[in-house]
């Protein structure tokens, strides 16, 4: 349980053809224990803002603070789940599980414990000791979700963790990642495209100008869980979401802004 | 994926690979007979004088008589062991070496560029330099094969570490491996198919080292055995020590570097 509290957050890129913004005077508070998701036109900084806030990038302005104190740099307590699952193919699943543990020198037995536990509850504890490389992509994600929570962050950050995967697999993972949020209380940020997706896990959900990395608009989302893909209420809300991005991506075509990818 | 043990298309894709195998293999074999057999002819044919070009029956007598008297294994074993201990030491200083130049900008530009420049002289251009310094020892040549692979291991693992996925540098401080760990834990596994390359192209670069080395320099070794059949005008000596030259490339290439490539292939899916 942590509370983000972004201040004016700006960052810009040089690439090839000149200065790009990041992002551009965010300002977004993140109560402790908050499911937050955030959606936008590709190119439009989403990557950059979960980048900013785990501390990979540094803000050109402003400040990010975490219970009140300014950040410095990556820890443990921002943990990120990258949409590729960026796990180690030369350790099996459970070695990958408890790599951050082995790393802060945690007692053999407990190791263990957590390892057991961890598998269980995103159902692999048959594939303990596979490798990476022999599991779906499904599989890699809950293997990256278990890694994530033996390091029991205060705050997830996941970048579009579930854009490959088939509509099954995610939503298995929604549900499963639903009951770590209601049982953990963790504050998550998540950014994905999918609008619907968004509507169906966050407790609000915002969306990001494509024009410069600004923040849109917000949406509170105040449906009750546990929330289904198909509800007719997540469709409303989504399909109103969808909208005002459509036309969000047309007026940042025509502003010239981002590249369309 | 794995594939189920009890399907017909399984069992049948194994029983076609394994023939496949078989089929290369024979043709291989046969191949080699015939090249024999061809050398057989044009030895026997009397065209060229027999000194200079022997026939592979005295090239076999030649293998079995320096087996039998060991002058053929004390060279080999002299070889191997020279080559393994200034090997060794290229790994043991070219892999570090390659992780930081791969990580630290300020090293890329200093030791790395001093490596890349190194690299294009032929490793036997060292012996000089290494017998004025050494002199007459087994150091002169440790010196000539350590030169003539430490700059391909190096390089090959910086590469590596170069081309190792952004999200693997960025999981390491999440998870705790910072300082020495994120080297010894994340930065030398994740780079271990590099470290493979590396480690292959530096055998072959120590190997002709000490090869190049050894024709230019009186001891005990299977390159000086060579040089000693061309002093001794013993033509089939001379084919018996290549022939052991290629053999043990190929032994290495076939038995130690295939392994690794097929651990990194089976657990990073490349390779
Ligand atoms: N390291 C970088 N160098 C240059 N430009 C970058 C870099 N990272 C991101 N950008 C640019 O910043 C913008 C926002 O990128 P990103 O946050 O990845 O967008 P999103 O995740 O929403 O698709 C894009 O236009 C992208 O090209
Ligand atoms: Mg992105």
């Amino acid at each position: 349980m942590a509370n983000v509290e972004l201040k004016n957050v700006s960052k810009v890129f040089l690439g090839q053809s000149g200065v790009v913004h990041g992002l551009t005077g965010v300002n977004l508070a993140i109560p402790a224990g908050e499911f937050l998701c955030v959606v936008g036109p590709s190119g439009c900084g989403k990557t950059t803002l979960l980048n900013v806030i785990a501390g990979f990038e540094l803000p050109d302005q402003g400040d990010v603070l975490v219970d009140g104190a300014r950040i410095g740099g990556p820890s443990s307590d921002r943990f990120v789940i990258f949409q590729e699952p960026a796990l180690f193919p030369w350790l099996n699943v459970r070695q990958n599980i408890v790599f951050g543990l082995r790393m802060a020198g945690v007692d053999q037995r407990i190791q263990d414990e957590k390892a057991e536990a961890l598998l269980k509850m995103v159902h692999l504890t048959r594939f303990a000791s596979s490798f990476i490389n022999e599991l779906s992509g499904g599989m890699k994600q809950r293997v990256a979700l278990a890694r994530a929570l033996a390091m029991d962050p205060a705050v997830l950050l996941m970048d579009e963790p579930f854009a490959a995967l088939d509509a099954q697999t995610r939503d298995m993972l929604h549900e499963e990642l639903e009951a770590v949020w209601q049982q953990t209380n963790k504050t998550i940020i998540f950014v994905t495209h999918n609008v619907r997706e968004a509507v169906r896990l966050g407790s609000r959900v915002i969306l990001m100008s494509g024009r410069g990395g600004s923040i849109l608009k917000e949406y509170p989302i105040d449906l009750p869980r546990n929330r289904y893909l198909e509800d007719v209420q997540v469709v409303t809300i989504a399909s109103k979401i969808r909208d005002e991005l459509r036309q969000e991506a047309v007026r940042a075509n025509e502003a010239g802004g981002t590249d369309a990818h | 994926m794995r594939t189920d043990s009890k399907s017909d298309i399984s069992h049948a894709q194994l029983f076609l690979r394994r023939h496949e195998r078989m089929r290369s293999r024979v043709m291989r074999l046969a191949f080699l007979a015939a090249a024999v057999c061809l050398w057989h002819f044009l030895a026997s044919a009397g065209v060229w004088n027999e000194l200079l070009f022997p026939p592979p029956r005295e090239v076999l007598q030649s293998l079995i008589s320096g087996f039998s008297d060991g002058t053929l294994p004390a060279a080999i074993f002299a070889s191997m062991w020279r080559l393994c201990i200034g090997y060794g030491i290229s790994l043991a200083i070219g892999v570090p070496l390659g992780l930081l130049i791969g990580r630290i900008r300020l090293l890329d530009d200093t030791v790395g560029s001093l490596a890349v420049g190194l690299q294009s002289l032929p490793s036997i251009c060292w012996l000089p330099m290494a017998l004025l310094w050494f002199g007459l020892t087994e150091a002169a040549m440790q010196f000539v094969i350590i030169m003539g692979s430490l700059m391909a291991v190096t390089l090959a693992v910086r590469d590596g570490v170069r081309a190792t996925p952004t999200f693997y540098l960025r999981a390491a401080p999440i998870l705790g491996a910072v300082g020495w760990r994120f080297y010894r834990y994340v930065l030398l596994p994740a780079s271990f198919p590099s470290v493979v390359t590396g480690a292959k192209l530096g055998w072959t670069f120590a190997w002709r080292s000490l090869m190049a080395a050894e024709l230019l320099y009186v001891t005990t070794g299977i390159g000086s055995t060579l040089m000693m059949g061309r002093e001794l005008h013993d033509m089939a000596l001379v084919v018996a020590s290549m022939l052991i030259i290629i053999t043990i490339g190929l032994i290495t290439d076939r038995f130690i570097f295939k392994l690794g490539e097929e651990f990194v292939h089976k657990r990073w899916g490349v390779g």
